[in-house]
Formats: C-alpha cells, sequence, structure tokens
C-alpha cells in the first residue's frame, strides 16, 4: 500500500466486468455504479485481485456493517459510527483492508464513490 | 476569554481546517448582526421608506469598510456576490471577449481554473498557466513573459490554499500596470489573514469570501474593482432602480449585482471586519504562525511524514500540507477525526493543478490550517497523533 504510486486511486474511466455470472458496471476508481451488484462473491473476486486473499470474519463483519448501515440510512457511516458499529478504532481499520478504508473497505463493501475531498 | 468570544468549549473537536472555512465564527459578531437584522432585515435600497433607506446605508458602510480594508479608494465600486469563486466568474467572464487570452498560474483553486477551461471550450478564449517552483512560489518573470498583445487579464492566487504561500502580488501588479493589463487577484485564502493593499500593489479586480479568514457566515463575498475596469454584466435582473429600462443596470454596483442582496451575511461580515481590527493590534497574526512553525517543527521530527514547501515559513500562511508514507491521505483525515477528534481537509483541495506538480494526484495531499482558537496544547495533539498513525503505517 503506497499513498504515492496511487494506481488504484488513479481515474482508468468506467467499465464492465462480468462477475458472479453477471455484467457489473464499475466507476474508473473501480467502485460499484449499483449497491445492488454487491455479493459475497463480488467481495471476494475483488478483495483477492486487492491482495486480501484471506477472509476473516473481521473483514466479513466491516463489510456487512457498512453494506447494512448503507442500505438503512442511504449514506456511508461516519467515522464514530464506523468505530461503533465495528468495534474498531478507525486506525485498526484501516490496517484490516490493503487498500486502507475509502479505497478499500468502502469500495469492497460496494458502497458508492465518495468522490469528496474528506 | 477567548474561547467565551466563540462560545466554544476548549476541550471540544480539534479544527484545524480553518482554510477551509473558519470555525466557528465569532459568536459576538454573529449575535449583533443578527439583532441587526431582526431591526433592518427589509430589502435594501428597494423602496423609499426609512427602513429601506437605513438599511442601504447599512450596506454601504460596509462597502465602505471593505474598500479601507482592503486598501481600496473611495471610488472603487465594491460588488456582493456570494462567494469568491462567484465574484471570480463575474470578473473573468465580464472581462473577457472573443479571442482574448489570459495569464494565471498553476497554483489556482478551481474557481479560476473551471472558469478559464470552459471558456477555452467553448472557443472564447486561451489562456497559459504559469508553474511555481519547489517552494510554492510563482516567479513575476514568468508572468511577464506569458503576456501576448491580446492578453485580456492576468488572474491570480494571493496565497495557495495548498501550500500556503503567499505570491508577490507587488511585483506581478507592477509588471501588469506597465503592460496596462488588469490584474485580477484572487483573496480567498489571505482576505483577514495577511494585509491585502490593492491600489499600492495595481489591483484591478479584487475577489473575496467571507467565510475564511474574515471570520464571515458563508454566502457572502464579493469584489472589488478599479473604477475604470471595463466589466461587463453577466446576469442580469432587479436592481431596486431603473425600474423602467429592460436592460440592466449600468452604474456601479448595480452592473455586477443582480437579485436581492444577502444582508444577513453582509451585516455579519461588518460585524466581523470590526472585530479583525481589534484583534489585530493583539497580534493573532504572529501567534498563528508561530504556532504553524511549531506544527511543522514536529511533523519535521517523525519519519515517515513528508511536508511540502515549508522549508521556509516566510510569505506564508498559517497552513501546511503533507503526507504520512504508506497511507492515502482520505484516510488519515478519517483516522485523525475518528480517533484523534481533529479536523483536517485531506484531498486535492480544488486545486488539482498543484497536487500534479507535487506528485500528490490523485490520492492529494493532508492539510492542517491553524486558526484563532488553536492553542499550543491542541497543536501537541495532532503532532502526537500524525506520530501514532505514522509508526502504525
Amino acid at each position: 500500500m503506497d499513498a504515492h504510486s496511487g494506481d488504484h486511486q488513479a481515474d482508468h474511466g468506467p467499465c464492465v466486468r462480468v462477475m458472479d455470472s453477471r455484467k457489473i458496471l464499475f466507476d474508473g476508481e473501480g467502485f460499484l455504479n449499483d449497491f445492488d451488484d454487491w455479493s459475497e462473491t463480488v467481495f471476494e473476486t475483488l478483495a483477492k485481485e486487492r491482495g486480501l486473499t484471506q477472509i476473516t470474519d473481521q473483514h466479513l463483519r466491516v463489510v456487512r456493517f457498512m453494506r447494512e448501515y448503507y442500505a438503512y440510512h442511504g449514506r456511508a457511516p461516519m467515522n464514530r459510527q464506523l468505530k461503533e458499529g465495528t468495534g474498531l478504532s478507525v486506525m485498526a481499520l484501516e490496517k484490516v483492508f490493503p487498500d486502507g478504508l475509502k479505497h478499500g473497505a468502502r469500495r469492497l463493501s460496494g458502497l458508492p464513490n465518495p468522490k469528496t475531498c474528506n | 476569554m477567548i474561547y467565551e468570544e466563540f462560545l466554544l468549549d476548549d476541550k471540544a473537536l480539534i479544527y484545524l481546517d480553518n482554510a477551509a472555512t473558519s470555525y466557528p465564527k465569532p459568536a459576538g459578531c454573529m449575535l449583533r448582526a443578527l439583532a441587526r437584522y431582526i431591526e433592518l432585515g427589509v430589502s435594501p435600497s428597494r423602496g423609499g421608506y426609512d427602513l429601506a433607506r437605513e438599511a442601504e446605508t447599512a450596506v454601504s458602510d460596509v462597502r465602505h469598510a471593505l474598500r479601507c480594508f482592503f486598501g481600496a479608494d473611495e471610488n472603487y465600486p465594491v460588488c456582493f456576490g456570494s462567494n469568491a469563486t462567484d465574484a471570480l466568474n463575474t470578473l473573468i467572464q465580464g472581462l473577457t471577449e472573443p479571442g482574448d487570452h489570459v495569464v494565471s498560474t498553476c497554483l489556482e483553486h478551481n474557481s479560476v481554473l473551471r472558469p478559464l477551461h470552459h471558456l477555452r471550450a467553448q472557443g472564447r478564449i486561451e489562456f497559459d498557466l504559469a508553474e511555481f517552483d519547489a517552494s510554492g512560489f510563482v516567479n513575476p518573470d514568468d508572468i511577464a513573459a506569458m503576456i501576448r498583445p491580446h492578453t485580456r487579464m492576468v488572474v491570480i492566487n494571493h496565497a495557495s490554499n495548498v501550500l500556503g504561500t503567499v505570491q508577490p502580488v507587488s511585483a506581478i501588479g507592477e509588471i501588469c500596470r506597465n503592460k496596462g493589463i488588469p490584474l485580477i487577484l484572487d483573496v480567498s485564502q489571505s482576505a483577514g489573514a495577511i494585509p491585502i493593499e490593492m491600489k499600492k500593489w495595481n489591483v484591478s479586480g479584487l475577489a473575496f469570501t467571507g467565510h475564511k479568514s474574515l471570520l464571515s457566515p458563508s454566502g457572502i463575498g464579493g469584489l472589488i474593482i478599479h473604477p475604470d475596469l471595463p466589466i461587463r454584466s453577466i446576469r442580469f435582473g432587479g436592481t431596486g432602480i431603473d425600474s423602467g429600462n429592460l436592460f440592466h443596470t449600468q452604474t456601479f454596483p448595480h452592473r455586477l449585482e443582480a437579485g436581492t442582496l444577502n444582508l444577513l451575511g453582509i451585516l455579519a461580515l461588518g460585524e466581523s471586519l470590526l472585530y479583525l481590527q481589534e484583534r489585530e493590534t493583539q497580534g493573532y497574526r504572529p501567534r498563528e504562525m508561530w504556532l504553524t512553525e511549531r506544527l511543522r517543527d514536529g511533523f519535521s521530527e517523525i519519519y515517515g511524514i513528508d511536508q511540502y514547501a515549508v522549508q521556509s515559513l516566510e510569505n506564508h500562511l498559517p497552513l501546511l500540507t503533507c503526507n504520512v508514507r504508506g497511507y492515502a491521505a482520505a484516510d488519515v483525515g478519517a483516522i485523525l477525526d475518528g480517533d484523534f477528534n481533529i479536523a483536517v481537509r485531506a484531498g486535492l483541495h480544488c486545486a488539482p493543478l498543484v497536487h500534479e506538480r507535487l506528485g500528490t494526484a490523485p490520492n492529494g495531499a493532508i492539510r492542517f490550517s491553524v486558526g484563532f482558537l488553536n492553542s499550543i496544547d491542541s497543536i501537541d495533539s495532532a503532532i502526537s497523533a500524525m506520530s501514532i498513525i505514522a509508526r502504525n503505517a
């Protein structure tokens, strides 16, 4: 993980990929275009591509929390809600996923690209 | 004492995002403005009744205060808008004609870059952008070398919102004066943070926003221009005068104002200007720079932090930008907020060309910007937090 190399953060333009026997549209930064296109199989495929070969209960807990929160509230959890919901510090969460929070946890959870300066 | 003025608990969030917007605003100023608005809140200059005229007088008083604050003569029109982006659009679109050329810099915010790119895409103008050096400064000679016979204006950022570097405006103004080209200055970051001398520096048009170091609410800003600047209206509508004319009023300030003004914002801006003048005598600027130095020196001691353009803090605003190796900037911002209760700005800061040049695009960097209320403890907490984050990379 190198914040300066940024290959996974560069915008390569939208693309359609076949995953879990479906055509899925991704944006230029690899975020799902449609929240409902996510499945655990899609998650596993994307995770493997990002170097996350061993998916643990912790990964699944974080991803499920983020998805449930988004589905219920229509937005991603704030930092403090992320901590409360996962029982982890933000710094620990950043370590759980190879690409950190925004480009790791959020992207692998199938949440939309925030496209904001944070 | 100072915390009481701002109605803030000093144990609350450590706010180091003052370059985005100052927070909190001086409570006394906001409450006085609100009280005046409750009393005066009719449409200024619309109507011949005394209260409307009184409201207009209050607006005129703030126009006058702004001229004094920015070193402009009394005959310089002051036109209100919603923010600096609004004012810059008015200046850039109101001054350029098809076929014109514009000189600007790579330090600009999107408030300048986007209008320029849109006008170029429409085939209306072309432009050149001067580079900045490793210390974050534009060389006035580079600006001079880019000026062509059909250059309509030079538009520059007084102080970079990413690097904090204050550009040599006086020298650039001299070049523009000698060549007879208007200099348009974006003072979004510098207004209220450092002194500005519009007339002395030969600035023909100045765009400001209230919500940063002018300590006013968001939604109020504007521009001040030299009385001879040949600028057209780019928006048209009600001005409260000359209503029988179906074309927009061409006298100032109406030429560049359309529709009812943000009276509450203007009153708050007036109160904040008075407050800033009072605080000026209490030496808040050196204190903010001293805290910034402490932050820079603290970060310098931490392995894994890269800072940009802070070798010297001469001609610099109280902000600094950095990255922690091994982290995306957005994630550092989230950790600072979620785990340390520190608010900073991560990302590209709406100035993508600066980050391209620094090599920090597309992730950007983390910006810490010091304000009135930051204490030594808050700065030390930020250093300590960054140290922990860097150690965990």
